[in-house]
């Protein structure tokens, strides 16, 4: 949980920080502004037209009135501006709301406020809901205040507008007060100062509202902002690419070499990257590892192609950081304007499938997006809703394939497997839908399932086979390194009062990399009497060595080693070497996969291997249909040759 | 200018403890425009309210029982604490407001939050902050009732009244005393600023599932199956002795549910939602409503994060101050008290890393049934949160 959580933290706080600077960034730009329509009128005309024409905008404000009490002792005020030319002359008598924001507050009214009842000449009609917010000015040397109002029915001024507000009025008072004084140097030059300052504080808060720290690429925000502008410029026939690109393992760079190799790593791609695009392309770090190159213009699609290679080939050399070697590369994903989207969502979306896709076949490859890639989303979503359908309707079945002595032919045990029979009783194989269901959050209940299926059976299966059959059932490794469902499942299991009936399957990856799983869920099984398998070994990362330090009763060999093992000496040796490290450490070997005679008289004569599983002996079968089968002593029916090959074999083993 | 002063006594008595407040109140140097005050359901209320009202009169008072008593800049009151905040804002305009739950909870709140602004002598303005103390159960119903006056145009923070054993024993305290089934609405309007945070120290398992029947705070199916079934899978068995019936609050603690409110960036953003019991046919109340088609995640903490996560809530509030942390008067903390329970004995943790967070300024905490507060711009309810407010000078 930690480095996700960690991870979450970091993109929210950066985030907020991001947001934060933004709202700074804008109000920065609008104090300018306005501080410039002030600053910049000449003479004797009216500084507030222009104050007027910046503010109404970014308050969403229909209406502007600027009120000015003749002296401190009188509170009668005079509107000496206002977009509303009939308003100019009117005379106010302020109330509690406007006698508080003469004190200096900024008022935000919840809804209506009566304010022509506030005027004692001229005429106004306010609507029945006009929000109002009122923030204090001094003119002239006078106090005063700025009224400004929303159309009837709109939503009111919210805190955000009453924090611009201030400072609006803080500074606004200071100029008006400077511009009065304009003759007198020192006032000026203060004020200039302080715009000066206003201004470079602005282009600060705009570069880091816009661009990556670490990189000092344009962020996500600003490549959205560059391109929209860019496409909107597009005239027919012209055209753009956007080229998605995720830097492939670079948790592991983090892990293995610590973040500041990390962070090296990302300065270099952005430093390679920069070097090779082109002076009107855009560069961009959108999040974490993943930049995008926004290619503009190009004419035919070959010289994009030409170009995403170079960048690809780029990333694929190695990175010299601080003495440190990285070997990195990048998958890529391209989505060409406007045939693959005329939105920058749009674009970067497609894209990012298209990268999606180069990712999931090769690492480090390059994918254009393409109608086939939009449909194949389509149909992932399509799978993805049936697959939750099917789980809430609970259409999982255990398949059981059979586990024999290879000397003997006889049945010692079953493999479940998942398979999912739809509402046209049409059978999915497990690898079309466990991927999805693993991603989904399905799995644990599928498993769970699975479980209860195979124990609803198991009276009629004991009657069928007897009750020293074993029951093997495979764990994911991401089920393996989640405690809380590995305890539920080793509970039910135990609930039955068959445990010993029972084994898990797991792969090299899940028993090595799964800690979890190691000091959580091992004492659990042990305690139970589950018994443990390795499956699919000779296929993950563990060595030989391995074995010794690993508690398992099981290990299933992996079908990729029996596959022709007669004709292959090289697997022969290394099959030897397993049988005899097996039987020295007490643990029992099964060979997958077993589908010629060939095979299988290669194993009996030449391994200690004493048991097997695959289509020579047994394919999958239901549970009812496995129960209806004919299987005289419990054999599964064999060939002939099989049988002859067992038989031959029998006597020197007997 | 605004100073922040607490004050904390510890007795079984009601009448030592409000004495020894007394002699501490002897020391405030400033008056105070404001007071929240939290204490363990052990006090009698009455005794409490009559002290604030004698010492402080007409002083606007917002507060009630909280979980096992109160915290501050001090550490953990424990068992027999009083809390009490003072404000003292010369420039700053506060009130508060009270209505009973007994009809309609919205329109009580609206009542209580048109009379707090009247109070504070500012009806038909905009506060800048609104906080709210109430009775568990119609959470939601007052959030509605105060978004139809200001929407989330200001943050509604605040917390549900809690007893020490869920067993109904929580009180509200106002301006006009005690309430046991009420709601104080308090307004704000600062002169220093006001900030605040609102998070939860939870992170998503990854699981998730739908919302297939439910009826207010009572989930009846997930994804088609009982709620207790799916909830007891994603709990890795935590409720498997309970799938009968029974209380489960304590049981789901560190398993709590989500819904995503949001994202920032592209980071989910989620509303926590505690378990309360085990029903009939497999349905789960919570202590927050959850809707028919909301997708609902499992969640995952552990004491560490319900303990650094309240020193982040802190920080977050102080640094949001219009003057920066270095402005920071003091601050008000609402704890859930489902998360107390969890970090247990080491609670002082939580009161010494807000202390911390707050740079040692005064601080008062309270531990309640439900939290309320802004989350993406919107006024929500939710449970096992942590808010905090902080007051600039």
């Amino acid at each position: 949980m930690s480095h996700a959580e960690e991870l979450r933290e970091t993109i929210v706080s950066m985030q907020r920080e991001l947001d934060m600077l933004r709202l700074e960034t804008t109000h920065s730009r609008t104090l300018l502004d306005a501080l410039d329509a002030l600053l910049v009128v000449s003479g004797e005309d009216d500084p507030f037209a222009s104050v007027f024409s910046v503010l109404l905008p970014i308050f969403d404000a229909a209406l502007a009135i600027a009120l000015a009490c003749p002296s401190d002792h009188d509170d009668t005020m005079e509107c000496v501006a206002s977009n509303d030319a009939c308003l100019v002359g009117s005379l106010w008598q302020p109330d509690a709301q406007l006698q508080k924001a003469l004190r200096g507050r900024i008022v935000a009214t919840l809804g209506s406020h009566d304010l022509g009842s506030c005027m004692t000449s001229g005429s106004l009609v306010p609507g029945d809901d006009q929000p109002a917010l009122y923030l204090p000015l001094t003119q002239h040397s006078r106090r005063g205040l700025l009224l400004l109002l929303r159309e009837c029915g709109k939503p009111g001024f919210d805190r955000s507008h009453v924090i611009l507000a201030r400072k609006f009025s803080l500074l606004a008072s200071h100029a008006l007060a400077a511009r009065d004084a304009h003759r007198r140097e020192i006032e000026s030059q203060r004020l200039k100062q302080l715009t000066d300052q206003l201004t470079d504080s602005q282009h600060a808060l705009a570069h880091r509202a816009n661009h990556d720290q670490l990189t000092g690429l344009p962020n996500r925000a600003h490549v959205q902002e560059l391109v929209e502008e860019r496409l909107a410029r597009k005239r027919p026939g012209e055209k753009l690419a956007l080229a998605f690109i995720d830097v492939d393992d670079f948790k592991r760079v983090n892990d293995i070499y610590g973040h500041d190799v990390g962070d090296a790593l990302l300065r270099g791609i952005a430093d390679r990257l920069g070097k090779q695009i082109r002076a009107n392309d855009i560069l961009g770090r959108i999040s974490g590892d993943e930049f995008v190159v926004i290619l503009d213009p190009f004419r035919e699609r070959s010289e994009i192609v030409s170009l995403v290679r170079r960048i690809s080939e780029l990333l694929h050399q190695p990175f010299d950081l601080d003495g440190v070697q990285v070997k990195g590369s990048g998958s890529i994903g391209v989505a060409l304007y406007p045939v693959h989207g005329r939105s920058y969502e749009a674009l970067r979306r497609n894209a990012d499938t298209a990268m999606y896709r180069a990712k999931t076949s090769a690492k480090g490859s390059v994918e254009f997006f393409n109608r086939a890639l939009s449909r194949s989303m389509s149909e992932r979503q399509c799978h993805e809703q049936q697959l939750r359908a099917a789980f809430a309707a609970r259409m999982f079945r255990c398949a059981l394939q059979a586990k024999v002595d290879i000397r003997s032919g006889r049945i010692i045990g079953f493999e479940t497997l998942l398979r999912w029979v739809d509402a046209q009783d049409v059978v999915h194989a497990p690898d079309t839908f466990l991927p999805i269901a693993s991603e989904l959050g399905l799995l644990d209940g599928i498993t769970l399932m699975q479980i209860e299926e195979l124990l609803s059976w198991l009276p009629q299966l004991d009657q069928r086979f007897g009750k020293d059959i074993v029951y093997s059932l495979n764990i994911s490794a991401i089920q393996a390194s989640h405690p809380g469902f590995m305890k539920t499942l080793i509970g039910r299991i135990a609930q039955s009062g068959r445990a010993r009936n029972f084994m898990l399957e797991l792969t090299e990856e899940s028993l090595i990399r799964a800690n979890t799983f190691q000091t959580d869920s091992l004492p659990l099984l042990r305690e139970a009497g589950i018994g443990i398998a390795i499956d699919d070994f000779g296929t993950g990362y563990s060595s030989l060595a391995m074995l010794t330090e690993l508690t398992v009763d099981e290990i299933k060999i992996d079908r990729s080693f029996i596959a022709c093992i007669q004709d292959r000496p090289h697997q022969q040796s290394i099959l030897r070497a397993i049988g005899s490290l097996g039987r020295a450490l007490g643990i029992d070997l099964v060979a997958e996969g077993i589908e010629t005679e060939n095979e299988l008289a290669w194993l009996l004569d030449n391994s200690g291997i004493g048991a097997g599983q695959g289509f020579l002996f047994h394919r999958p079968a239901f549970i009812p249909a496995l129960l209806d089968a004919d299987l005289p002593g419990n054999r599964p029916p064999l060939s002939a040759i099989t049988q002859a090959i067992i038989d031959r074999l029998a006597k020197p083993a007997a | 200018m605004v100073s922040v002063h607490s004050i904390s006594a510890r007795a079984a008595d009601t009448v030592i403890a409000v004495r020894a407040l007394e002699q501490e109140a002897a020391n405030l140097d400033a008056a105070p425009d404001f007071l929240c005050v939290f204490y363990d359901e052990i006090h009698d209320d009455q005794l409490i309210h009559d002290f604030l009202a004698a010492r402080f009169p007409g002083v606007p008072v917002l507060g009630g029982t909280s979980c096992g008593g109160a915290m501050s800049e001090k550490g953990l009151g424990g068992d027999g604490s009083i809390g009490l905040l003072a404000v003292a804002d010369p420039d700053g305009e506060y009130g508060v407001g009270t209505a009973e739950l007994t009809g309609d909870a919205a329109s009580a709140a609206e009542h209580a939050l048109h009379l707090a602004l009247e109070r504070a002598g500012c009806p038909g303005e905009l506060p800048e902050l609104i906080w709210i103390y109430q009775t568990p159960g119609q959470e939601e119903q007052v959030i509605a009732g105060l978004r139809r006056v200001v929407g989330d145009r200001c943050p509604i923070i605040g917390g549900s009244a809690a007893d020490n054993a869920v067993a109904g024993h929580w009180r509200q305290l106002g301006p006009e005393g005690p309430m046991t089934n009420g709601v104080v609405v308090g307004v704000l309007f600062s002169s220093g600023g006001i900030s605040c945070a609102f998070q939860g120290g939870y992170a998503p398992t990854g699981t998730s599932g739908i919302v297939t029947q439910s009826s207010g705070r009572t989930i009846l199916t997930i994804d088609g199956e009982p709620a207790a079934e799916v909830y007891n899978r994603w709990s890795g068995g935590k409720i498997s002795h309970k799938l009968a019936g029974g209380n489960i609050l304590t049981d789901t603690t560190m398993f709590p549910l989500g819904i995503e409110v949001g994202r920032i960036g592209d980071v989910p953003q989620y509303l926590v939602i505690h378990p309360e019991q085990i029903l009939e046919n497999g349905a789960m109340s919570t202590f927050a409503n959850v809707g028919e088609g909301c997708c609902l995640f499992a969640m995952r903490g552990d004491r560490a994060h319900l303990i650094e996560r309240a020193r982040k809530v802190a920080t977050a509030a102080a640094a949001a101050l219009p003057g920066g942390p270095k402005s920071l008067a003091g601050g008000l903390v609402v704890y859930c008290a489902g998360c107390r329970l969890a970090v247990g004995e080491e609670m002082d943790q939580v009161s010494a890393a807000i202390s911390e967070s707050f740079g040692d300024m005064p601080f008062v905490g309270c531990f309640t049934f439900g939290e309320q507060g802004q989350v993406l711009g919107s006024n929500a309810h939710g449970n096992l949160m942590i808010s905090a407010i902080a007051f600039g000078r």
